[in-house]
């Protein structure tokens, strides 16, 4: 009898232990990262959770043989609050998947990413990258960024749709009219736009259209702060957006971005301004009867810019393992890599190195890259040539906008007033 | 004295396997609850990006708060979600729990039929009505078929909406489970009080009002506490419906300071929403408390 409570006591103390062990382990782990395997094993921290492109990146990484590779995948929300953490702990993670514009040369201002130059030059994997691409990942004069895809921003239509409404691709703002007048007179909703819980998509026309009738020199000096939105270049592109809303379809303000794909796919809305990502939302059946044509020229004196948001990888300049991070940047910049990467993860997305051979791509990504070789300049997209921050001002302003078009003064001066403490703070 | 003394030995007569098994959970709320929930007061004094040190900048995120429209339509809105959600939960989990009180035909179905909708998680919950709220959905269909087009809106879309329409779904999930609430706090009522106040003549509202209802204090005190809290901690349901859109017309408090935090990493002005957040938790609680004890004494 003595005994029994005696074992039990013991047997207690043992999972008291145990416990005391597992949170001593617990601790352990963040220094485990910080003492050893910073020579046996490289991190690679991905924020690419959707499925496709994770199962793409965990292929690619398996291709790596020279280190083991550890892939750690972390959903984009809590990527983004951390990254801080990550470039600037002890021994931060080897690459980190990111994407190029203002926010990565933030962190390189503030001298947090390592200067990956040497890649870019001599025999170095991004060496044959175009200048466009360079000059994107370059911050005070130093490349910090390796772009290995890149996707491009069209008005995407079905062939057959247009067809049956004997419409063909505008190339003018005037032809653009017309054609939403045609197809509206058929019952149909022109513009498809899921302005609901993906609200950033209404920033696809006013980016363009700021391209068009500003050029991108300004667009680029509107979004760093440099220009008021209530100012009379802004006043002109919202003219024409005005003239765009009766032709946009009025319950894309419930949809996100994938739902008004819907819309489109069954005929029932002509076009959709949207990234080449539209076809990994598009039912299997009418993939092959997706086409795009650039946005209109609006005046023909302005260079043509396209939207192209540019994703990679970067390195902290804490990093531990310089060689190694290089090397398994040089690897995932390699042609075969981004190859792999592409075509595994289903994207319609586009190679930065000239290496990968693209003639087996579909059609419509040749096209795409068409696109990109023929415009004078290239954008990022809204939120990343300035901050998401200062994208839900123009959310917000946006999407009042398309609920309330003559209101546009007052809403352009109080989106001028939020940019203002965003870009000010 | 002679109280005290066996007290203290007794004291230190627990065995050291007891106080191992107190001090470590200790141990671990306060490193992993308390700790960061200090940190938070400090952070909203501060300016902060997640880089480096934070700048201490005293009390200017606070008074920029009483200038943040869009946390003054926060506050505002926190406000009818907790007298809406609150109001409409317990009147309506009440009302069903007094008209399935009584065993009839079947009445376990209509039960359990109302209290499935808790099984599923708030952002299920927000997912699936977001559906019915959609432009072609059942409830504008619903409105159709019996001849309200004019009502028919994009519920989620319209900023004279969104709050509501995004209310009514949490409600539909809470009030099953005020409902099982009310409906234990009805067993444990005496009902010979009830037939006794019936045969004094007592009509039904009477009975409830005066005879039931001053029975259900105990109840009452579980779900005022239980609907507060759910009120003000109210996130997923919301960010899963409207993420505080269209144009910040359904934003919470939790919501504007997820997204100042998490998004922006407005790390110092997050913490400064989470410390209004907390007093305003802490009032309700406290005046509740000191009421509920001065009742019982």
């Amino acid at each position: 009898m003595i005994s029994a409570p005696l074992s039990r006591r013991g047997f207690l103390a043992g999972v008291g232990g145990l416990g005391v062990a597992g949170i001593l382990g617990a601790c352990a782990t963040g220094s485990d990262d910080s003492t050893g395997g910073a020579s046996s094993t490289l991190t690679l921290q991905s924020s690419l959770s959707d499925a496709d492109p994770k199962a793409a990146l965990t292929k690619v990484v398996e291709g790596y043989t020279k280190t083991k590779v550890t892939l750690n995948t972390i959903a984009i929300e809590t990527f983004r609050a951390q990254l801080p953490t990550y470039l600037n702990s002890g021994n931060p993670p080897d690459v980190m998947t990111w994407y190029a514009g203002s926010v990565a040369r933030d962190y390189a201002s503030k001298g947090f990413l390592l200067d990956v130059s040497d890649l870019w030059s001599g025999s170095g994997p991004c060496a044959n990258f175009s200048p466009a691409l360079k000059d994107l990942s370059t911050a005070d004069g130093k490349q910090i960024f390796v772009p290995t895809n890149y996707y491009w921003w069209g008005v995407f239509y079905r062939k057959s749709a247009f067809q049956e409404w004997g419409v063909t691709p505008p190339t003018t703002w005037d032809e653009f009219i017309a054609v939403c007048k045609t197809i509206k007179s058929k019952g149909v909703a022109p513009l498809s736009m899921g302005t609901g819980s993906t609200p950033w998509v209404a920033s696809g026309w006013f980016d363009y259209l700021n391209l068009r009738i500003n050029g991108a020199d300004f667009h680029r000096e509107l979004l760093a702060g440099k220009h008021p939105f209530d100012g009379p270049e802004v006043k002109a592109v919202m003219d024409h957006y005005r003239q765009l809303v009766e032709f946009i379809d009025p319950k894309g303000r419930s949809y996100s971005w994938q739902d008004a794909v819907t819309p489109l796919a069954s005929k029932k809305a002509g076009m959709y301004l949207i990234g080449a990502f539209i076809t990994t939302a598009m039912p299997s059946d009418s993939v092959d009867d997706i086409d795009f044509f650039r946005v209109p020229i609006i005046d023909p004196s302005v260079p043509v810019a396209e939207e192209a948001p540019t994703d990679g990888y970067f390195a902290s300049a804490k990093s531990r393992n310089v060689s190694g991070a290089k090397d398994l940047l040089t690897y995932l910049a390699s042609a075969p890599a981004q190859q792999q990467f592409i075509q595994l993860s289903k994207s319609s997305n586009l190679p930065t190195s000239s290496q990968v051979d693209t003639s087996t791509f579909a059609p419509l990504v040749q096209k795409g890259i068409k696109l990109l070789n023929e415009s004078k300049s290239i954008t990022q997209f809204f939120n990343r040539d300035s901050s998401d921050e200062l994208q839900t001002t123009a959310d917000t302003a946006l999407t009042k906008f398309l609920d309330s078009p003559g209101d546009v003064n007052k809403i352009l001066t109080e989106w001028q007033a939020s940019a203002k403490k965003v870009l000010g703070s | 004295m002679t109280v005290a003394s066996p007290r203290r030995t007794g004291l230190r007569r627990v065995p050291a396997v007891v106080w191992a098994f107190l001090l470590i959970p200790a141990a671990v709320e306060v490193a992993m609850v308390f700790w960061p929930a200090l940190n938070s007061f400090y952070l909203s004094v501060t300016k902060w990006n997640g880089l480096g040190a934070a700048q201490p900048v005293g009390l200017d995120n606070f008074r920029e708060l009483a200038s943040d429209d869009v946390f003054l339509g926060a506050l505002k809105n926190n406000v009818i979600w907790a007298v809406g959600f609150g109001g409409l939960s317990v009147l309506g989990g009440l009302a069903l729990a007094v008209a399935l009180n009584r065993p009839r035909r079947g009445v376990g179905l209509y039960r359990s039929a109302i209290y499935l909708p808790m099984v599923f998680s708030l952002a299920v919950t927000g997912l699936f009505w977001r559906v019915q709220y959609q432009p072609d959905g059942t409830i504008n269909t619903l409105l159709g078929a019996i001849g309200l087009d004019s009502v028919e809106t994009q519920w989620l879309a319209n900023p004279d909406t969104a709050l509501y329409a995004v209310l009514v779904a949490a409600v539909w999930r809470q009030v099953g489970y005020v409902m099982v609430l009310y409906l234990a706090g009805l067993k444990s009522t005496d009902p010979t009080l009830d037939d006794a106040s019936a045969m004094d003549g007592a009509g039904p509202w009477q009975r409830f009002r005066y005879v039931t209802w001053p029975q259900l204090r105990g109840v009452n005190t579980v779900v005022f506490a239980v609907t507060v809290i759910d009120s003000l901690r109210t996130f997923d349901i919301v960010w899963a419906m409207t993420q505080g859109g269209p144009y910040h017309s359904s934003e919470l408090l939790s919501t504007y300071m997820f997204q100042q935090g998490f998004t922006f990493l407005n790390l110092g002005y997050a913490s400064a929403i989470a410390v209004v957040i907390f007093a305003l938790a802490l009032i309700f609680i406290i005046t509740y408390l000191v009421r509920a004890t001065k009742e019982e004494t």
